[in-house]
């Protein structure tokens, strides 16, 4: 253990007892410095972070050298070194103080009183501060488009260039900046707060918590947010959606993948079954260590290791009349993964009574469909899967996977499909298949797409149809999960 | 806004700034215009009374943006801190200019000022060397002290020098 002799600068002798020079042992930069840190406990959090590591406001000598340029903290010592604590001196900014007093001639200002008179006649108040300002409060109403993203996202947020723009930030600088750059993109009524939200909180006004990701979720969800048409509020909105998926077989495992990993927050999954060898030539969900065990137990060990946000309810029970309406209770919408007619009717009719969308995917063999039965769907009325086939095929029309065998691949692209929909119709964004029947070919590669129409004469959804009972069908009728 | 509270708060401490040193300052000040230029107030410090004997230019190390920030080279520091010692004297302040901007502290001189040391800021303004104010950090906020010419009877034996960064190695 060699001694080496520290030298403090002016501004942490406060910390030593008013020492210029204080003697410490260690055979590394490091052990040196923790050894300082230890005699004088007021230093260590200005020398080194909680990881240990050298803080980027200081500098560290062994004699003439930076430490930085001879490895570190792990710079070994001669008996007798000297090292000097060097305290970063930095500062300026002259210019943007320059550029600020310039814009406070360009760009209106309003108190935030008058902004917030201004808010309730139809002005919009854009709070443009970072996710960990907002997340502390942020004026009630406002939208919140931080700044790095103000110029890509405000059109979509306030399409009309004529309506007034209040803009705010923390004290009413960087507004200042932020409102300039929307008078350039052709907003042609826009202030900034002046004071900032600081101003806003302290004149009373009314502050809201919006909800915000975590720094965590926001490194997962990065590429979403991105997405104008996802962005945090949409992410958000997934994060507090309920996808109920019926059966964790071909068309669930792909889906349930997809809907974990975009962080949909509550997946439930209903299968009865166990987990068999064959099923692992498509249900990725599931492997082979896990043969034998129940479906849903392996598909939460496996939505879980992909995503520990995700919130995963499993119902190991048959979908059947008694239970369809517990089960579904309290969810968004239902991705029918089954491929039994005696479920996707029960399915089909408990989506129409409880109003929920039937995201619809099946296949054979080398072809694939996919659909939304949702009857109630806002935008237009579509049909539900009895309006296309009223009853069930007799079961010699309609083999199983397991019967008619189906090529391994294809449940993939359809239940993949499938957490597409879902997503668009939880995020209200473009247009979900309803009324349209969207049919894959995968030995010709080609998708094709059907119109179907809402039947009127629907027993299930059609005009003055009543709800008169889950009709339960033949099990003969039922193929063996697929 | 920055430099308003500054301004309502005024430090304890008072800095002694020999006439020689003012004017080396004016001149770097001038010579660096329109960049901003930097460096350290070497003397003494005891109780209010910051003392500087020689003030030392330093290289600033953000070329990027050396018209409104400056970041001193460390190996500087280090060179005029070694031969303040050797001669009994200290580093007790950071100097550097405003070019075309009041000399009161901005914000990025708030974020990485140090507790201790006086902060000197020299106006430029058009090129010509201006108004000269000092400020302390205190409580995470800037108070302004007075700046007082050199008094004869009070500088004992150290003589005001200018010492410029050609002269020394580093």
């Amino acid at each position: 253990m060699s001694q080496a002799t520290v030298r403090i600068p002016a501004p942490l002798r406060g910390f030593t007892g008013g020492a210029a020079e204080v003697v410490v042992e260690g055979r590394t930069a490091g052990e040196a410095l923790r050894d300082l840190a230890a005699r004088h406990p007021g230093l260590a959090r200005r020398l080194l972070d909680d990881d240990g590591r050298l803080r980027s406001f200081v500098n560290v000598f062994v004699g003439d050298r930076n430490v930085e340029e001879i490895g570190g903290l792990e710079a070994p010592l001669a008996e007798g070194a000297t090292i000097h604590v060097v305290p970063a001196v930095a500062g300026g900014g002259a210019a943007s103080q320059r550029r600020l007093a310039e814009l406070k001639r360009e760009v209106p200002e309003v108190t935030p009183r008058e902004a917030f008179a201004l808010q309730r006649q139809g002005a919009v108040l854009v709070d443009v501060r970072e996710p960990d300002e907002v997340a502390a409060g942020s004026p009630a109403g406002a939208r919140r488009i931080v700044r790095g993203f103000l110029e890509l996202r405000i059109e979509e947020q306030v399409p009309d260039l004529e309506r007034p723009i209040l803009v705010m930030c923390a004290g009413g600088a960087r507004s200042l900046f932020a409102a300039r750059d929307l008078q350039a993109l052709g907003y042609r009524d826009v202030r900034s707060v002046a004071r900032g939200f600081a101003g806003w909180k302290a004149d009373g006004l009314p502050i809201e918590e919006p909800r915000v990701l975590s720094d965590g979720q926001r490194e997962r969800y990065g590429r979403h947010i991105l997405i104008p048409e996802v962005g945090e509020e949409g992410q958000i909105r997934l994060l507090d959606s309920k996808v109920l998926l019926v059966g964790a077989g071909g068309l669930g495992s792909p889906a349930a993948f997809y809907l974990a990993a975009a962080g949909v927050g509550t997946l439930g999954i209903v299968d009865d079954d166990v987990v068999d060898r064959s099923n692992l030539q498509r249900q990725i969900l599931h492997a082979d260590a896990r043969v034998g065990t129940p479906k849903v137990d392996s598909a939460r060990a496996t939505l879980e290791a992909l995503n520990p946000d995700v919130e995963i309810q499993t119902y190991r029970e048959r979908l059947v009349p008694e239970n369809v309406e517990r089960i579904f209770d309290g969810y968004d919408l239902v991705l029918d993964g089954s491929d039994n007619f005696p479920t996707r009717y029960l399915v089909n009719d408990a989506c129409v009574k409880l109003g929920l969308p039937n995201v619809h995917g099946s296949i054979f063999r080398f072809e694939g469909q996919v659909s939304v039965f949702w009857p109630g769907y806002p935008a237009r009325r579509g049909p539900c899967y009895r309006c296309l086939f009223a009853e069930p095929p007799p079961p010699e029309l309609a083999p199983s996977c397991a019967e008619a065998g189906v090529l391994g691949i294809l449940p993939g692209v359809i239940g993949t499909l499938e957490a597409v929909e879902a997503v668009k119709i939880l995020l209200d964004r473009g247009d979900p298949l309803v009324g349209r029947l969207l049919v894959y070919d995968a030995l010709e590669q080609r998708f094709t797409e059907l119109r179907i129409n809402p039947n009127p004469d629907c027993p299930c959804c059609g005009d003055g149809a009543t709800f008169e009972g889950y009709v339960l069908y033949d099990e003969a009728c039922a193929a063996t999960p697929g | 806004m920055p430099g308003t509270t500054a301004e309502r708060r005024l430090a304890s401490s008072r800095l002694i700034l020999p006439a020689a040193c003012r004017e080396q300052l004016a001149r770097w000040g001038e010579e660096g215009y329109p960049h901003e230029v930097c460096g350290l107030l070497v003397g003494t410090a005891a109780g209010e009374e910051v003392r500087v004997v020689e003030v030392h230019r330093a290289r600033n190390r953000n070329t990027a943006r050396a018209r409104d920030r400056y970041d001193l080279d460390p190996a500087d520091y280090l060179a005029i801190d070694r031969r303040a010692r050797a001669r009994g004297l200290d580093v007790v302040g950071v100097w550097h200019t405003h070019p075309d901007h009041p000399p009161r502290p901005s914000i990025t001189d708030l974020e990485a000022a140090w507790e201790g040391y006086s902060y000197l800021i020299l106006a430029v303004g058009g090129g010509a060397a201006g108004e000269l104010r000092s400020w302390r950090l205190t409580s995470a906020a800037f108070a302004e002290e007075r700046i007082l010419e050199d008094d004869a009877g009070g500088a004992g034996d150290a003589q005001p020098a200018a010492i410029d960064p050609g002269e020394k190695r580093s």
